[in-house]
């Protein structure tokens, strides 16, 4: 019987009751009852307060987990539900999938404990061929999703990843290792209601020759937060990870990224840009290291954000750590406002002030997926971003 | 057409247009000429609504439909077109979906139907022709990576398919060599009518040989100083704009 300690507010005992009884489970709750969850006195949440957005306790998931998108209905769908998870559609050769005790992580506070611990077990995906056929995780209101991904020597994967609840504390954690030559690539997309808190953290180890490369869009939610570490440990290791962001009312998305380099000749190229409005609030973390020995490494950073009215908030952090002395690295990070000589030029030319707006921010936020190679994925985030503008600028 | 009657201008508080009067009938087309800092790109800006300009006094109306108190695409809508003399880039906004959204926001606001995909491919490849806009040109972000002379192009362009009724055009020839010009003005001249008529803002006599005016006026210190017929042009071309210094 472990004594509560009497500080611990209302949604801390709530997140409490919902970690599973699992060892990591075991290992969040005792990271909660020494340090209760992270607040804006740490550093890392100083512009997300995890503990503020639970001070009501864990909402009651609701909504729901969207359709398979058209693009992606190849794909080998897994439901994740706050109940365990499933599968539907067809397996290729050289998938090996299994489930495994959600074991915890070492050393680790925050959302990567958090998302552990809430899964009540991990499943494994064995890549050890070349995967022609996308896995889409369709994450439920309220579900944890745990998720181990190994592709060996030069195989390859495509993992696309949706949560889109109106309620409910959703959480995930992807945990992937890409062996020398391999290729992930993933695709998110988040869209949560004002009740709805989504966590996730993905952390992978990039090998010789391998890649990494992750898209996402994010519409933000009461609290939404995507955390990627990447770790770059093989000479020709490529990082790429690209992000839009578009929020508005009092949505809150936060984009926090650390990706070290400790292999000589590694890569890393970092895009994100977001537009925000009402009382929304965009945080964008981004940090790169290059150790000692990561000579040659080449990493670049870019964030760039709107802020559409008054009362909207963007905070960001663009940090990079070097030790390493022949390096090339590069940082730009701007936020402005809407360019009004270009909002009067469309004006003029008869585009309403609305539908104006909407074009040019549209313009500005989907850049980030201009360089995605398929058109469909491309069409198919420019389509969410479309339509999101026009119920809520247009 | 376009009747300005006494129009006060200020930006930021700060007096640019003082009591101007100008009356262009359907049909005609009037040059304004006018030292820097004369007000020719405010009048311009102000007629079209531009955030900023700001009207204390005065009236300003086309075909009787006052312009002042409608937001600047209802103004397009209405048949007011500014090219301008520095065409904005736009990069993420393909030229040919700018100028069909363009064009069909006008249609609507007129209640008309949206033009079809088809219909628009069709005429905007017919427009180009006449301009040698190149199909890469149209493919390409608005603006993006266009030189100077390419821009202007692409504005009469635009002028030519959303078929305004009142052109303002503010420095076209600023920017544009021997060749483009002729390009430029022979594209401007292709869209007078009878029932359209034009403002052309000017530096030089020079865009008058190739776009010839009715009338010839001189703005300085923020009013009409001078109105004459086409040699007004030249005469300013020898003499300058010293001699309307105490004018303005």
């Amino acid at each position: 019987m472990v004594l509560v300690a009497p500080s611990l507010a209302d949604g801390e005992l709530a997140v409490l009751e919902a970690l599973a009884p699992t060892q990591a489970g075991e290992a969040a709750r005792a990271s909660i009852l020494a340090q209760g969850l992270p607040t804006k006195r740490n550093e890392a949440f100083k512009w997300s307060d995890l503990r503020a957005a639970l001070q009501d306790g864990v909402p009651k998931p609701s909504g729901s987990a969207g359709m398979v998108p058209a693009c992606w209905q190849d794909a080998l769908v897994i439901d994740f539900t706050p109940e365990g998870f499933g599968l539907e559609g067809d397996k290729d050769a050289g998938l090996v999938i299994e489930s495994e005790e959600s074991l915890p992580l070492e050393d680790v506070v925050g959302v990567e404990s958090l998302a552990a611990g809430f899964a009540p077990r991990a499943l494994v995906l064995r890549i050890t061929s070349q995967q022609s056929r996308p896995i889409f995780l369709r994450r439920h209101p309220g579900a944890p999703m745990r998720v181990r991904v190994e592709l060996k020597a030069e195989t390859n994967l495509t993992l696309v990843d949706t949560s889109l609840g109106e309620a409910g504390l959703a959480s995930a954690l992807i945990e992937a290792e890409l062996a020398t030559g391999a290729t992930l690539t993933r695709y998110s997309l988040q869209q949560g209601g004002n009740k709805a808190i989504d966590l996730s953290h993905c952390r992978v180890t990039i090998g010789a020759g391998a890649t990494y490369e992750a898209t996402s869009l994010m519409f933000g939610a009461h609290f939404a937060r995507a955390e990627t570490l990447a770790r770059l440990i093989g000479a020709g290791g490529y990082c790429r990870i690209r992000g839009a962001y578009l929020l508005a009312g009092s949505s809150h998305a936060d984009m926090t990224s650390k990706i070290i380099h400790l292999s000589p000749d590694t890569f890393t190229e970092e895009l994100f840009k977001g537009a925000v409005q009402d009382r929304a609030r965009g945080v964008f973390q981004g940090k790169i290291l290059v150790e000692r020995g990561a000579q040659q490494t080449d990493a670049r950073q870019n964030h760039h954000a709107l802020m559409l009215t008054e009362g909207a908030q963007i905070d960001a952090k663009p940090e990079l750590e070097i030790y390493a002395d022949d390096v090339q690295c590069a940082h730009g990070n701007t936020i402005g406002a809407l360019d009004e000589e270009a909002l009067f030029y469309l004006r003029q030319r008869g585009i309403p002030e609305n539908q104006a707006k909407a074009l040019l921010i549209e313009a500005f936020v989907t850049e980030v997926f201009d360089t995605l190679s398929e058109q469909d994925v491309r069409d198919w985030f420019n389509d969410q971003a479309r339509t999101w503008l026009k119920s809520r600028v247009g | 057409m376009l009747n300005i009657d006494n129009l006060h201008v200020e930006i930021g508080g700060k007096a640019i247009i003082n009591g101007l009067t100008l009356e262009v009938p359907a049909g005609q087309v009037h040059a304004i000429m006018g030292p820097n800092g004369a007000g020719k790109s405010t009048l311009s800006y102000a007629l079209t609504g531009r955030e900023g300009y700001e009207v204390t006094r005065g009236t300003a109306t086309l075909n009787g439909v006052d312009l002042l108190s409608l937001p600047p695409e209802a103004r397009a809508a209405k048949g007011l077109f500014l090219s301008f003399q520095y065409p904005l880039e736009i990069p993420g906004v393909p030229t040919l979906t700018f100028l069909r959204t363009a064009l069909n926001a006008q249609r609507k606001a007129r209640g008309e139907d949206e033009i079809s995909v088809p219909d628009f491919m069709k005429l905007s490849r017919e427009v180009a022709k006449k301009l040698g806009v190149t199909q890469d040109m149209m493919k390409r972000p608005l603006n993006v990576g266009f030189s100077g002379g390419e821009k202007k192009r692409m504005e009469i362009y635009a002028m030519a398919l959303l078929d305004p009724r009142f052109m303002i055009l503010d420095e076209t020839d600023s920017g544009l060599d021997i060749d483009a010009l002729r390009v430029v003005s022979e594209g401007v001249n292709a869209l007078r009518g009878p029932k359209k008529a034009m403002l052309v803002i000017t530096h030089y006599q020079r865009l008058l040989d190739y776009i010839k005016p009715d009338r010839v006026h001189v703005l300085a210190g923020g009013r009409i100083v001078d109105s004459g017929g086409p040699d007004l042009a030249l005469t300013l071309e020898a003499s300058g704009y010293d001699r309307y210094k105490d004018a303005a």
